[in-house]
């Protein structure tokens, strides 16, 4: 299938994405999270830093819906007030690399070959590192917080937002319509935003989704390691952490966070696959080295839906 | 040639027709191929090196004041440890020095215990590699059996149990599928220990009782990536007409499935493999936090928190090596499997 052709399909069916259920759910349990990270810390029921010595390790009442931990903390508070520094970083990170990677990748393919040979063996380089490695070195040269600790995170996925739009930037950069509007004596730069940039945009999105979800991981990770939070304050690595340590008076307080981050981190995959099957493309779900490896081929595009080659 | 171009896809038409071409030419095709490959990864590895150098830099830390001590760091002493570390000259300078002692294998110091990074490095490793080899052994058992089953009884209650074992596997991040795996095998039923690390050396069923948790907890999205590739891929080859001729011919189905089917349906499962290496990197300082293992990322931890830049630098520079040798061996690999006739990549 053309470009061109593929294009109308996909912009025909991106209000169609609703129609699949898994698209439903999966924006209702992000409403719900959006909304956590608006409003939870003035949600949450009870103080997320109150102890109380005579209700350690309670399990789910009507007076702590989720139980409480080690200090007495009612959990669902800890967790509600929790959600904006998880979201917000996540969020961080992925501005990053929309940033860093989206600019070079439509340039790479109009500013000629030295440009884009140099680029893309950066984003190479930059894809042997693994990212939470990355990240926790970091933090030792810039300091321990989180905000230093995700933007390490966003430059790691600037990679995968540079190859996204490079190989989307290429294809249309091919079509026919393109060419045309060249011969008619349109500028580069006329032809990159009117033409080209508007075509990668559902490839974005559907890479968006799942560097969102990858994001999402990497702090609940990095701050289940303790790496940029002061121990009172509550967050969702936070509380699995120190449900581990008690796991022998609580076997099951370890699954409530962990349900919340696998749920988070599940609907954005699914919402990137719902993108997907409707015509947008985008990278796999944790793009975290690439191209040094594999052109993502076919093969491994089959596995993930209707997807179709960008190479 | 890029890198790209090496990389070839599992294409069945051509690899059918790859028995022709003579040894020796086959021989020289794969040396050139190897060779042109490691002329691409050399920018990458000066690239991702000097990013890791970089982080000395840009943190600001007085490593001579650090060292000194706060008596002994007057100007000049700071001065004289300044020159004795090269920290005098300019960025570029100190990254070639450091780079040209790391191939020698001198990474350097802690700044606080002086204790050479690759010592402390070598003795960590082997927490690792055990889990980190423990996990690919038990991802090709687990994914590939899983992957050969649900495409050779396509459609069948096996079939889409996989799949959906699969879809859940992959939202569940490595630290909780480790956090999973102590709560049910470790405190309720107690069958394996929930922590710690007993060397190979001392006593292997114990080295063992220690790592399958770990393992298994490493290696569970693994298995489910290579699942989904080898099922995705194998039911696309075994409808292929040279699968259905063998099957006519009466080889036995077992023989079809494993010498002709298996083997042009294993790239992508192999390829997800080294794509999944990074990942597994980050899932084993997953699973040393959970298991309380003396590895890599216990030491990263430790370092980064005390800032010894030194041996945060020699860590990162020692992993991404590995990512960068593992993606050569997966190209590598692919390349001899899916050799073509013309000596060029599908």
């Amino acid at each position: 299938m053309s470009a061109a052709v593929n294009d109308v399909v996909a912009r025909g069916r991106a209000g169609s994405v609703l129609r699949l259920r898994s698209a439903r759910i999966a924006l209702a349990v992000l409403a719900a999270i959006a909304v956590l990270a608006a409003f939870g810390p003035t949600l949450a029921p009870q103080g997320p830093l109150t102890l109380n010595t005579s209700s350690l390790f309670q399990g789910p009442s009507w007076h702590h819906l989720l139980g409480t931990d080690y200090l007495g903390r009612d959990v669902l508070s800890r967790l509600m007030a929790g959600t904006p520094l998880s979201v917000l970083t996540a969020l961080e990170a992925v501005g990053i690399g929309m940033v860093l990677g989206i600019a070079p990748g439509i340039a790479s393919t109009f500013l000629g070959r030295g440009f884009d040979f140099v680029a893309n063996r950066v984003a190479d380089a930059l894809m042997t590192l693994p990212s939470i490695f990355f990240a926790v070195a970091v933090t030792a040269a810039l300091g321990n917080g989180l905000v230093q600790a995700m933007v390490p995170i966003g430059v790691l996925l600037a990679p995968a937002y540079f190859r996204i739009t490079r190989a989307a930037t290429l294809e249309y950069s091919r079509a026919q319509y393109v060419e045309a509007a060249e011969l008619m004596g349109a500028s580069k730069f006329h032809l990159v935003t009117t033409h080209v940039v508007r075509k990668v945009f559902p490839n974005i999105v559907v890479t968006t989704a799942s560097l969102t979800a990858g994001a999402l991981l990497a702090v609940s990770f990095l701050t289940f390691l303790g790496i940029g939070v002061q121990p009172p304050e509550p967050t969702w690595g936070g509380v699995l952490s120190s449900d581990l340590d008690y796991l022998s008076q609580a076997p099951w307080a370890p699954f409530i966070p962990g349900a919340l981050i696998a749920a988070s981190v599940g609907a954005l995959n699914a919402l990137a696959d719902a993108f997907r099957d409707r015509g947008g493309r985008g990278a796999l779900a944790l793009p975290q080295l690439a191209q040094i490896t594999v052109r993502t081929g076919p093969t491994l595009e089959d596995a993930n839906g209707s997807q179709r080659s960008v190479a | 040639m890029s890198v790209a171009d090496l990389v070839l896809v599992a294409s069945p038409a051509t690899t059918a027709a790859a028995g022709d071409v003579p040894p020796r030419r086959r021989g020289r095709q794969i040396v050139a191929r190897i060779g042109s490959g490691l002329a691409v990864l050399v920018p990458i590895v000066f690239i991702s090196s000097f990013i890791t150098y970089s982080l000395g830099a840009l943190s600001n830390s007085d490593p001579a004041a650090t060292i000194l001590g706060q008596d002994g760091a007057t100007p000049q002493a700071v001065a004289r440890m300044n020159r004795a570390l090269g920290l005098n000259h300019p960025l570029v300078v100190q990254y070639w020095n450091w780079l040209v002692k790391a191939v020698h294998g001198n990474l350097g110091a802690s700044y606080f215990t002086q204790v050479p990074v690759s010592t402390s490095i070598s003795q960590r490793l082997p927490v690792d590699l055990s889990i980190a080899g423990l996990a690919v052994v038990l991802a090709i058992l687990i994914g590939g059996s899983a992957g050969i089953l649900a495409a050779v009884r396509r459609g069948g209650w096996f079939d889409r149990g996989v799949t959906l074992v699969c879809s859940a596997v992959s939202t569940l991040p490595a630290f909780v599928v480790g956090i999973i795996l102590v709560v049910l095998f470790a405190t309720t039923i107690k069958i394996f220990p929930a922590n710690g690390y007993v060397g190979p050396t001392t006593s292997v069923p114990q080295w063992l009782e220690h790592i399958v948790l770990p393992g298994l907890a490493l290696s569970l999205q693994v298995s489910a990536d290579i699942a989904r590739q080898l099922r995705t891929s194998l039911v696309g080859v075994l409808e292929q007409n040279y699968v259905v001729g063998a099957t006519v011919r009466g080889l036995p189905r077992r023989r079809v499935l494993f010498r002709h089917a298996l083997r042009n349906a294993a790239g992508p499962a192999i390829t997800v493999l080294g794509y999944d290496f990074p990942l597994m990197l980050a899932g084993s300082v997953a699973a040393e936090a959970v298991f309380s293992l003396p590895g890599l990322g216990q030491l990263l931890l430790e370092s980064a928190q005390t800032r010894d830049i030194p041996v945060v630098q020699g860590l990162l520079l020692v992993i991404s090596s590995f990512v960068i040798v593992v993606n050569l061996v997966v190209n590598t690999t692919l390349n001899v499997l899916y050799r073509t006739n013309d000596g060029t990549s599908a």
